[in-house]
């Protein structure tokens, strides 16, 4: 039963993945996107990791792609009309389809993919929540800190590029 | 979970060991306090507080410079202390006390706030600190991207410049996708390293730990998961240096930023990503039959590839963003021949210092050589600068003799160290590119060189056409200091390099 979700779960992300890139209307793409992220949570899931589903759930699909669909809305994007492929575009892409077919045949071939069983009763961090905090507030607080850091860098940098400043030309 | 646990937790979290990374961050929060709580009248002296706070940090760091030596990992394993991280820590502290000198000179000349500026340099130069001193795949990640982000915006900080704007779009999107490869890298390495099936005894540590990533690599140097994993974090790692063939976005990107972000680019993300190279370079030993033949064809082609392309430059920040890639291809060798004889990492430390005196003259003179305008420097505006600015254009000669390894000044000894420790390494090949790279690069120095001091070779005026005015600001006197400075310590460390050399060889 997990196998066989498994696999469906791992062909609706790869299949909607496809057709994100594909898609020739922009507003069809976030929607591929978003279906791509909910399979991918359902994959979490399988896995035991609740948090990681919730969380991508909850910040991709909730917020990511709703952005997405705003700056959309806002940019006013149509399909448009695609420019033909020039030879160069052409020759690169039959070139870096090879080179990425060679290298998923040799992961295939040559990854040692075999796992032992994994004994149930192994800790599984990521699965609850307060485990996942306890982590947090303990091993990893000096990321935390610095990613509190990260964050505060990147509000100060969009105050300062999108702020109105007095006696600033700003470019249209 | 009651507090007594939580404390005996968290007691490896010693936050004291974190200088100068702490207090440079608390500052630069304090920053942020001074604009709110000063009148704004007074908003001038924020960045002399900045400024001379740093030097307070600087002497407080040279000072206690053996507190902070003894190997140590503190933070659950998250860092890594040892006399190398007090190396980077100081080349840090004065790669971003000069970029902020170099900012008051930039910024007086544009109407942007200039607070956040400063605030930004400092959290990414402590955040480069922890980079080079992590021990942990998280901490390396969450400080990289750190220091990412904050390059976007430096990158992008003089928004009224199309070229500005888009050199930061530019940056942000080859950044996220050097970030992306490096990240898949990251997820292999963890994945292989945390298979329980082969796991070999003796791991305490996570699979995320460098310690225990080393030890895995001892047991199965040959794991094909593991091996894609070494490349793909080679390649992320070879965007932030700019090695080829990761080297695209350097000259846009080097030219649409403010001259001093493109110092700081230039001197410190090069210096932090050749800090974390040599870190997972050691990582990575167990399977030195793959990590050098990658590391030498870089080193090859991002020789090669910068010389010839900067040949051809007329732009000055283009030029010197081409030579740079250079640069990074004469460290590389460095970090190479450190497989064969550790002692070659001391070549590549004082390179990295001889690097960082030298740029920061040459950038010095370019921010005072250029106007409102900051990604139009051309060779032509330099003319006639050892007639007006006799004082700018010895810098400048210093400067680029450095960069070009002219015999008595301190590029010279850095390249010649490199070159001797690549030759009793045996690697000839490299070593025969290099010599053939440095004498490529003479030509382009010494062309600007000469547009600064030779006015009887520049083209004349035709007739009829008005003689452009060309682009100065006046020298003030903090920023004479610091350029003297500069010039000279180029000069003395060329002939005398007193106890660094001693201090790096020893190790």
């Amino acid at each position: 039963m997990a196998d066989l979700l498994f696999y469906v779960l791992g062909g609706v992300t790869l299949g909607t993945a496809a057709l994100t890139v594909l898609s020739r209307n922009a507003v069809n793409s976030a929607m591929f996107f978003l279906l791509s992220l909910l399979a991918t949570a359902g994959l979490f899931v399988l896995l035991d990791a609740y948090l990681l589903a919730a969380l991508l759930v909850l910040v991709y699909a909730g917020a990511v792609v709703a952005l997405f669909l705003f700056i959309i809305m806002l940019l006013d994007m149509q399909g448009g009309v695609r420019p033909p492929f020039t030879r160069a575009t052409i020759a690169a892409a039959v070139a870096a389809t090879g080179l990425l077919t060679v290298a998923v045949l040799g992961f295939v071939k040559r990854a040692q993919l075999s796992v032992a069983p994994v004994s149930p009763d192994l800790p599984v961090v990521g699965a609850s929540l307060k485990a996942y905090a306890a982590q947090l507030f303990t091993t990893y607080l000096l990321p935390v800190q610095v990613v509190g850091f990260l964050l505060l860098i990147a509000m100060l940098g969009v105050i300062v590029l999108s702020k109105r400043v007095e006696g600033l030309e700003d470019i249209k | 979970m009651n507090l007594s646990l939580l404390q005996s937790a968290a007691a490896d979290n010693r936050w004291a060991d974190l200088f100068p990374e702490l207090p440079l961050a608390l500052l630069a929060l304090f920053l942020l306090v001074l604009e709110i709580v000063l009148p704004k009248r007074q908003h001038r002296s924020i960045p002399v507080v900045a400024i001379l706070g740093q030097v307070a940090l600087l002497v407080a760091l040279l000072v206690n410079l053996r507190g902070g030596m003894t190997e140590q990992l503190t933070f659950n394993g998250l860092l890594r202390h040892s006399p190398t991280g007090q190396f980077f820590r100081v080349l840090f502290l004065v790669t971003s006390l000069l970029v902020s000198i170099l900012g008051v000179v930039s910024l007086a000349r544009q109407r942007m706030p200039r607070v956040e500026f400063f605030h930004i340099v400092m959290v990414v130069a402590a955040a480069m600190m922890l980079l080079v001193q992590s021990h942990h795949f998280v901490m390396f990640f969450v400080a990289l991207e750190t220091v990412t982000v904050g390059f976007y915006i430096l990158v992008s900080y003089f928004r009224t410049n199309p070229l500005s704007l888009e050199a930061g779009l530019k940056y942000l999107v080859m950044g996220a996708l050097s970030s992306a490869i490096l990240l898949f890298g990251i997820v292999l390495l963890y994945g292989a390293v945390g298979n329980p099936a082969l796991a070999p005894s003796g791991i305490a540590a996570g699979a995320m730990d460098f310690a225990s990533v080393r030890q895995f690599l001892l047991a199965h140097p040959d794991n094909f998961l593991a091996q894609l994993g070494i490349v793909l974090v080679l390649s992320g790692v070879a965007f932030k240096i700019g090695a080829v063939p990761f080297q695209i976005w350097v000259p846009d990107v080097y030219q649409g930023a403010p001259t001093p972000v493109t110092a700081f680019l230039a001197v410190g993300s090069k210096a932090a990503g050749f800090g974390a190279l040599v870190v997972l370079a050691g990582v990575f030993a167990p399977c030195k039959s793959l990590v050098i033949p990658v590391l030498s064809v870089m080193a090859g082609a991002t020789i090669l590839f910068g010389n010839l392309a900067a040949l051809t430059q007329y732009n000055v920040k283009r030029l010197i963003a081409l030579s740079g890639v250079s640069h990074a291809g004469y460290l590389l060798i460095g970090v190479i021949a450190a497989y064969y004889d550790p002692a070659a990492l001391s070549g590549v430390y004082f390179y990295l210092i001889a690097y960082l005196v030298a740029s920061f003259a040459v950038f010095g003179v370019m921010t005072h050589v250029c106007g409102e305008n900051e990604a139009d420097q051309e060779l032509e505006h330099y003319a006639d600068l050892a007639q007006t600015h006799p004082f700018l254009a010895l810098v400048l000669v210093i400067g680029l003799g450095s960069l070009a390894g002219i015999p008595p000044l301190a590029g010279f000894i850095g390249k010649l160290m490199i070159f001797l420790a690549a030759f009793s390494a045996g690697l000839y090949v490299l070593l025969g590119i290099a010599v053939l790279g440095v004498m490529i690069s003479i030509y382009y120095y010494f062309g600007w060189i000469k547009a600064a001091c030779f006015s009887a070779w520049r083209l004349p005026t035709p007739a009829g056409e008005a003689v452009p005015s060309l682009p100065r600001t006046p020298v003030a006197w903090p920023a004479r200091i610091t350029l003297g400075t500069l010039a000279v310590a180029s000069v003395v460390l060329g002939l005398w390099q007193g106890p660094i050399i001693g201090w790096l060889l020893a190790r």
